[in-house]
């Protein structure tokens, strides 16, 4: 546990209210990262607040973690020192919302369910989802980048994130971007926060464009004898005129995970399954379902069908999930975030099967949307050579997407403490590194915020 | 239409000249004396490096180069036009070598002066790198360097099904690098979003002269996004080289309707009505009855000249889709009074409507001597209000205001008709218009909406952010460009002693609606 100096501790409780909390071990346990524990959390209701307390931190040395429901706090490398956690639970108000405008403004905190139910009174949402979907945050969504399932539909946060607030690591209190669907006004610093995992600014505020709800909605399963052909059918949706919200293919290893194996497909390891999520109004459900049916059997499929609402949600709520799910199974377990070219998906499919069972490893894999792909990897045995095995499963799996036409690119999303001090999360480092040092040097030039958790010890 | 549209030119040319003298003052504060004439020697290396027919230098050839599309000008001691990506490293690291500033140039349609050389020194012309260096139908990718003309890449791609979604007025002639540099929109960025959406990845040459590759092909790359930060960074930070764009699958279908109105405040309540009840089309844009009557005249598009306004509507994607929003639109425009509802019964029609859209600057262009382009934006359910905001203004200042703009995303163009060759009539126009800024920040809205900042509005700056932001602003730009060199001026308010302060900037409450 940090230790921090009792004058220090009364100050920040002065600066934070009475909601901080000092000393008590037992408390401080929920915001663990990697073991390692601060000396104090602190929940600010406000942006004043977390300026003051991200200043005295600046001031006094001390290294912060801003968190919401702590539901990724693992995604990144440890942290090279952390004092304090900076809890934006209580920051969870909707600032601005103009339905007619589809227009909203958002606190970092508040959790995407209790935004979805607000936005859903007015018949609207955002396509912004994530695993851990029942508490996880706003600002813990953006900061990690998630990757939401409705991504090949709608985008992702830098396609409909309209502005944020934030509070740098020197404490200064700035925004980019605004409130307006269309704005080029300065630069887009905001965007550079998405994905930044809390190690620019800590984000007080967001402001989105939110979407209509669809009228009708439907998802399908169809089943394929392989990843070539369930991959040439999510192509073949790709390059026709139809546009489903969401398109997710699962090995049978991840179906198997989720729960969700398709009776006649459980036995045979090589089924792979498509589920494809639709909306719109009636015409248009139907339409897709004609053509998803025609474009599913063309490429291969052995079962095609329309799930009945509960299990709509069954699936699509556990796809969703699939990252939770990986991890939970054991505790050696590691996730790779992938992003890739879709005409690389096949290959990549092959090569991390491959990869894993050259190293005696289970692999899972879920697409969960157009070019991103989840690796879950464990031992198929717990035991002593288990972490050696995912280093070098690891190791070579980068040394296989970076030395070729793939073109894809990862990260490690999670895995056990002890491993990720042996390698490297983001694989070999980039040309543009030397930016990104010279971007969080302007953001946080003392390496208050969340220090050695983002790539090459950033 | 090429005549009128340069005698138009020529006008606002002769005006921005006097602003340009009133304040040549400024233009002596950073440079000084010492570097203010090109080093001789320095043109020499540049012909050496690049060849003589590569270099620009006589003051008859720069004069092309004063000017863009804006009504700014600023001349250049030389312009170069680099091949590939080394020659651009080369130009760089030379500029820096004789302190001389660098500014890139695409094909100088810009709004917002964002090309021209505001400090004097280098623009690079990247006319000769118009090459489309890959096109990849599989994953949706085009490679292209920063000259390709916008819609020479759709015309490229087109044959497999697919285009480029970012389609500016001036597409026909402006280029991918100048919308990367401006971050450019147009009409179908109303569903299709601006340049940022379609970009994913950059090859830039730093100001040390340094050629880094960041972003790439895949949707994104771990690590802060410098993809994000750089596409409408205005040439402040890096110069692009080459660029990954998204290419989007052209829609099943597609149907153009034209709502007429015999009321503006009919045709702005029918776009906020369209927002209200979530239907997206493709694009919606307003052209007032001034504005439709003079574009009538012009392109004889099939606007009804005695209407009020009209509002020009795309949908597109799905036959069974299509046919159910333009029911739906129709139905709205009706009810909020609509004297009409046309649908396009085939391309000749559609292309002709919107040929009256994309031509209506060079329709005015016609009739005034000059005109001044806005750019603010508000929030969409401001627009009946704020239109009767920029026609009190237009009535204040006794100016014809015209209004045609990308009514669906709230983003005005009110155009300022002007005459220069009345003494005081530029600073007139600038006060009204800075009235119409005011007002769209008031409601929550933004200063640029696809244009740009440049050396338009960067004294405005202060109205939409607070020092602190503009500061951390100002520190990017040194984390990337520290001596400045990179597009100097721009975007970034001069301050006292050293600007033109052209507004007075108001008050903003940290409590706005949103």
């Amino acid at each position: 546990m940090s230790s921090m100096a009792e004058a220090s501790l009364a100050r920040l409780e002065r600066i934070a209210g009475p909601a901080a909390i000092l000393g008590d071990a037992a408390l401080l346990a929920a915001y663990d990262v990697d073991g390692a524990r601060p000396a104090a959390a602190v929940r600010p209701a406000d942006a004043a607040t977390v300026a003051e307390i991200v200043r005295f931190a600046d001031a006094e040395n001390l290294a912060l973690i801003a968190c919401g429901a702590r539901t990724k706090l693992g995604i990144g490398a440890a942290p090279s020192r952390y004092d304090v956690a900076l809890d934006l639970s209580r920051m969870n108000r909707i600032l601005a919302y103009d339905p007619g405008d589809l227009t909203l403004g958002v606190e970092p905190g508040i959790t995407l369910a209790d935004l979805r139910r607000a936005l859903a009174e007015h018949g609207q949402f955002l396509p912004l989802e994530s695993p851990f979907a029942s508490s996880a945050t706003v600002g813990g969504t953006i900061a990690a980048n998630a990757i939401s399932p409705l991504r090949q539909a709608f985008g992702g946060p830098r396609d409909f994130v309209l502005g944020m607030e934030f509070v740098t690591g020197a404490g200064e209190a700035a925004k980019g971007g605004g409130r307006v669907v269309k704005n080029v006004t300065g630069y887009d610093l905001h965007k550079l926060l998405i994905g930044s995992l809390g190690t620019l600014a800590v984000i007080t505020r967001v402001n989105f464009r939110t979407f209509p709800l669809p009228a009708e909605e439907r998802a399908f399963l169809a089943a394929f004898p392989g990843s070539e052909s369930a991959l040439s059918f999510c192509r073949a949706i790709v390059h026709s005129p139809l546009e489903p919200r969401r398109v997710e293919a699962l090995d049978a290893a991840a179906m198997g995970l989720l729960g969700l194996a398709p009776a006649e497909a459980a036995s045979a390891e090589d089924i792979w399954c498509v589920l494809v999520d639709v909306a719109g109004t009636s015409g248009i459900v139907a339409r897709h379902e004609r053509d998803l049916e025609r474009l599913a059997r063309h490429a291969g499929a052995k079962q095609f069908s329309a799930l009945e609402a509960a299990d709509r949600e069954k699936h699509l709520a556990r796809a969703l999930e699939f990252p939770r799910y990986a991890t939970e199974r054991s505790p050696e377990a590691v996730l790779v975030r992938i992003a890739a070219l879709p005409a690389a998906m096949p290959a990549l499919a092959a090569e991390s099967r491959r990869i894993a069972r050259s190293n005696a490893l289970e692999s899972a894999l879920l697409l969960p949307a157009g070019g991103f792909a989840y690796l879950a990897l464990s031992p198929r045995e717990p035991g002593a050579g288990a972490l050696g095995s995912l280093a070098n499963a690891l190791s070579e799996f980068f040394k296989t997407i970076s030395g070729s036409a793939l073109h894809a690119r990862a990260m490690v999303e999670s895995c056990p403490a002890e491993l990720k001090r042996k390698i490297s999360l983001w694989g070999p480092p980039r040309g543009d590194f030397e930016l990104m040092q010279r971007v969080k040097e302007t953001f946080d030039p003392r390496d208050v915020l969340s220090p050695g958790r983002f790539c090459g010890g950033i | 239409m090429l005549v009128a549209a340069q005698a138009h030119k020529r006008a606002s040319r002769a005006a921005a000249h006097r602003v340009d003298a009133a304040a040549a003052h400024d233009y002596s504060c950073s440079r000084t004396a010492t570097s203010a004439r090109m080093n001789a020697k320095l043109i020499r290396e540049l012909e050496r490096r690049l060849g003589r027919d590569s270099v620009l230098s006589q003051r008859e050839d720069l004069l092309l180069y004063e000017y863009d599309g804006s009504v700014e000008v600023a001349r250049p001691e030389c312009v170069v036009f680099p091949r590939e990506t080394r020659d651009v490293a080369d130009i760089v690291r030379l500029a820096n070598q004789y302190e001389t500033p660098i500014v890139g140039r695409g094909a100088g349609t810009g709004l917002s002066g964002g090309a021209l050389a505001r400090d004097g020194g280098i623009v690079i012309g990247f006319s000769r790198m118009n090459r489309i260096l890959e096109v990849d139908a599989e994953n949706q990718r085009a490679v292209v360097q920063p000259g390709v003309v916008n819609l020479d890449l759709t015309r490229a791609v087109e044959h497999l099904g697919l285009y480029f979604a970012p389609d500016p007025s001036s597409q026909k002639s402006c280029t991918i690098g100048g919308n990367v540099s401006e971050n450019a929109g147009g009409p179908h960025t109303l569903a299709s979003g601006v340049t940022a959406n379609h970009v994913t990845g950059l090859e830039i040459v730093l100001p040390e002269g340094r050629v880094v590759r960041i972003g790439g092909k895949t949707t994104e790359t771990p690590g802060y996004d410098l993809t994000g930060l750089l596409v409408g960074s205005e040439g402040t930070l890096a110069i692009v080289t080459e660029i990954t764009v998204r290419l989007t699958r052209k829609p099943e279908a597609v149907k153009t309707l034209l709502a007429v109105y015999e009321a503006v405040d009919d045709a702005t309540e029918s776009v906020v009505e369209i927002t209200c009840r979530g239907i997206t089309p493709a694009a919606c844009e307003m052209l007032d009855g001034w504005t439709l009557r003079t574009v009538e005249d012009f392109v004889h598009a099939g606007f009804p000249r005695d209407s009020a306004a009209v509002l020009l509507l795309e949908v597109e994607g799905l036959a069974e889709a299509v046919e159910e929003q333009a029911a739906e639109i129709s139905a709205v425009c009706l009810e909020k009074r609509a004297r009409e509802v046309r649908v396009a019964r085939d391309d000749r029609e559609r292309d002709l409507l919107w040929k009256g859209r994309k031509n209506a600057f060079g329709a005015i262009g016609r009739l005034s001597p000059s005109y001044y382009v806005q750019d603010g934006v508000i929030p969409r359910t401001k627009l009946p209000q704020t239109l009767r905001r920029i026609e009190e203004i237009g009535r204040k200042y006794s100016f014809r205001i015209g209004n045609i703009f990308h009514a669906g995303d709230g983003n005005l163009h009110p155009l300022i008709l002007f005459d220069p060759r009345h003494p005081g009539e530029f600073e007139r126009v600038v006060a009204a218009s800075g009235e119409i800024i005011a007002h769209c920040i008031e409601m929550g809205g933004a200063l640029t909406g696809e244009h740009g900042v440049g050396m338009e509005k960067n004294e405005l700056m202060p109205l939409m952010f607070t020092p602190g932001d503009l500061a951390l602003m100002r520190r990017v730009r040194d984390a990337f460009n520290p001596t400045g060199r990179l597009n100097p001026k721009k975007m970034f308010p001069l301050g006292k002693g050293c600007g033109e302060v052209r507004v007075q900037p108001m008050p903003v409450s940290s409590s706005l609606p949103a």
